[in-house]
């Protein structure tokens, strides 16, 4: 049993501190107003010619190949400054991911090098529809092969990053008589792509500064050599890659509230009423200690989870009750903070309110607190003999 | 061209010190460490030097103490050094500036290098001495506190800092060991694809023994915190109440507005 983590992983853990207290920190305020995107791309490109964008991607295709325990501290870390630089940043891994793992040589070689690099600000993973959240086998966008080309239709609902992203890992129906689930494939679709129309923007109770929007497919022609990995295998590949997506969402909540945390116990420390510090009252330290009690459970149960798929084991059912655990911590510890600072915390003045904003999707997207709940007893049962 | 970096590896400086149990240095449970901040500048300036170069340098970056410094030393790599050099000693703490300076100069003597950076002091011992010592054992020629560096050939011109901001530029020839203050350039931050190559670099180990001989000149008696004097005054009230009371206070106890 070892709890250290390697030099390299700390020296990662410091540049990723580093970087969001100097560079993310400053502006995070002014993003969650403003959406001011040049500063938030300007930002996202940095963070990808450090390598960010990449971080458990091999290094022939410009990854850092640096694990998933190093992919979890940079999140939480990138995550204590600005939520919407971290889920882009987690989002964009993932879709890297998910061409490493399915895609062809050259698919690897056209797509991955362009997100690591920055040169595409971000990479999009299209999966949700409007019919089809928890259910991603309900939908109802198509892909029909039409000569040299599929033809895609439909449509897909809060898409992270859609209006910047270089390429889209999207999902289609491409056999209708399938069972459920069994007819669903993956493509690579570019921006530029005929066909694609990047939709309304969500307007949203936080993560501001990250855009969420719409994409509608019209007959959106792509090359037939489009189709990632195999056809009507892609439902098991949104499925499995999530799982490495989660640990990201769990780290990112981590690093909210933390931050939250952070800054009300030091202002639990200043604050006098009463003629004292109201640290000094019970039921402050209460929040305190329960919150860091929570969050701390929560590091060890990412870190569990990303050792294990360091290892190479499997981390199904870790993966999801780290997300489950850390993203419902997160919140209540970010609820806990915004309390201890009274109406301060309320205020605009103050970065609680944002970060109250910022963590409530974490236990909503890449998987619900509810769907978490269905993997974690699915785990379980199924190692459970019933006679 | 050939490039020795000394770096040291000391605590993060929003850390809590605590005097040690042997009341002459701080405790360093429980701290996390870094690299000496003014070393960062240090490490940079060579690294911009081989660029400079179009890769015609060779960076060894060294260290002195126990096994937690090869992060600091890992850090300089991934910076941009070719190479470490871990000097391993447990009983770092104990060095004065003398022996730090004699160790390093035992190590460099014969290896010839043109250039030695370090750092202007360390944030924790902060005597500015190691980088003057050991230019002085070398023979070299020692420029300090820079804040302005250019090489052109073998010469050196740079821009020192003075003391109340007077600056200073001097010029001189290599071989020559420089100290860097802070500012005299922006260090990059390492990529995460140079922290991972660093395993693929050489990291020498050697035992402070080997280049240690030398018996600490200066022997630290104790180390305390300094007494808490007179307290903070919270200034309240609104704006303008505050610059009011602000600019009493200003003008009543310091010189600053007379
Ligand atoms: C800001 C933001 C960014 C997003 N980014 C992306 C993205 O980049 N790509 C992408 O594909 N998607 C994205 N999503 C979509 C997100 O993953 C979905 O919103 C999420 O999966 C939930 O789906 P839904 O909203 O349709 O809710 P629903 O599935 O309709 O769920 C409604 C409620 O019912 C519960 N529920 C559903 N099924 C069950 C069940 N079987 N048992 C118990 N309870 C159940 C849910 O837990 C939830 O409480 C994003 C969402 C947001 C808000």
């Amino acid at each position: 049993m070892n709890f250290d983590l390697t030099e390299e992983q700390k020296l990662i853990q410091e540049t990723a501190r580093a970087f969001a207290q100097t560079e993310l920190e400053p502006v995070a305020a002014r993003l969650d107003q403003t959406g001011d995107r040049e500063i938030f791309l300007g930002n996202l490109k940095k963070l990808a010619e450090l390598g960010f964008m990449g971080l458990n991607i091999r290094e022939e295709y410009g990854g850092a190949q640096a694990g998933m325990i190093a992919f979890s501290l940079a999140l939480t870390e990138i995550a204590r400054a600005c939520a919407s630089t971290a889920v882009t940043v987690s989002v964009s891994n993932l879709v890297c991911e998910v061409i490493q793992s399915v895609g062809t040589e050259a698919q690897k070689r056209a797509y991955i090098p362009k997100i690591c690099s920055g040169e595409n600000a971000a990479g999009s993973f299209a999966l949700t529809e409007a019919g089809a959240g928890s259910d991603p086998a309900a939908m109802t966008t198509t892909a029909t092969l039409d000569g040299d080309a599929w033809v895609l239709n439909g449509s897909k609902r809060f898409i992270s990053s859609a209006p910047y992203a270089g390429v889209f890992v999207a999902w289609a129906v491409t056999d209708k008589t399938a069972p459920k689930g069994k007819g669903i494939s993956c493509f690579l679709v570019e921006a530029e792509s005929e066909g694609l129309v990047i939709g309304k923007a969500e307007e949203k109770m936080g993560q501001h500064a990250s855009a969420t929007n719409e994409i509608l497919f019209n007959d959106c022609r792509i090359p037939k050599d489009a189709l990632l990995g195999q056809i009507n295998g892609g439902l098991r590949v949104a499925v499995g890659e999530l799982t490495g997506g989660r640990v990201g969402i769990g780290s990112l909540a981590l690093g909210i509230g933390l931050a939250a945390m952070d800054y009300a116990t030091r202002y639990a420390q200043e604050r006098i009423q009463f003629g004292q510090k109201i640290a000094n009252f019970q039921a402050i330290q209460w929040m305190i200690a329960d919150s860091y009690t929570e969050l701390e459970a929560a590091r060890l149960l990412l870190m569990q989870a990303a050792f294990r798929r360091d290892q190479g084991q499997s981390f199904v059912r870790e993966a999801a009750m780290a997300k489950l655990f850390a993203t419902e911590a997160a919140n209540r510890a970010c609820y806990t903070a915004l309390q201890m600072m009274g109406g301060y915390g309320y205020s605009r003045d103050f970065p609680l309110e944002r970060y109250a904003r910022d963590v409530r999707v974490t236990s909503i997207y890449e998987g619900t607190s509810e769907i978490q709940r269905l993997i974690i007893a699915r785990e379980i049962l199924k190692n459970v003999n019933h006679e | 061209m050939k490039i020795l970096v000394c770096i040291k590896q000391v605590p993060d400086m929003e850390s809590r010190f605590k005097v040690n149990a042997d009341g002459v240095w701080y405790d360093e449970r429980d701290l996390a460490f870094r690299m000496n901040e003014y070393d960062e500048y240090a490490v940079e300036q060579a690294v911009r030097i081989k660029e400079q170069l179009g890769g015609a340098a060779d960076i060894t970056i060294l260290s002195i103490g126990p096994a937690r410094v090869v992060e600091a030393i890992k850090k300089g790599m991934a910076m941009g050094g070719d190479r470490g050099v871990h000097v391993k000693d447990d009983s770092l703490a104990q060095r004065d500036p003398w022996q730090l300076a004699s160790t390093i100069a035992a190590f460099a003597r014969s290896k010839n290098f043109d250039l030695i950076f370090t750092g202007m002091q360390s944030q924790d011992r902060g005597s500015t001495q190691v980088g003057a010592i050991l230019a002085e054992l070398l023979g070299y020629a020692c420029a300090t506190t820079l804040i302005g560096f250019e090489l052109n050939g073998d010469v050196v011109t740079a821009r020192r800092e003075l003391e109340g901001g007077v600056k200073a530029i001097v010029r001189f020839r290599l071989p020559a060991v420089v100290t860097c203050q802070l500012g005299l350039n922006t260090p990059r931050y390492p990529t995460l694809p140079n922290i991972m190559k660093v395993r693929q670099k050489e990291l020498l180990a050697f035992p402070v023994a080997d280049f240690l001989t030398e018996e600490s000149l200066t022997i630290t008696e104790k180390m305390y915190l300094p007494e808490k004097k007179g307290r903070a005054r919270v200034l309240e009230g609104d704006v303008s109440q505050l610059a009011d009371q602000l600019l009493a206070i200003l003008k009543e106890k310091t010189t600053v507005l007379r």
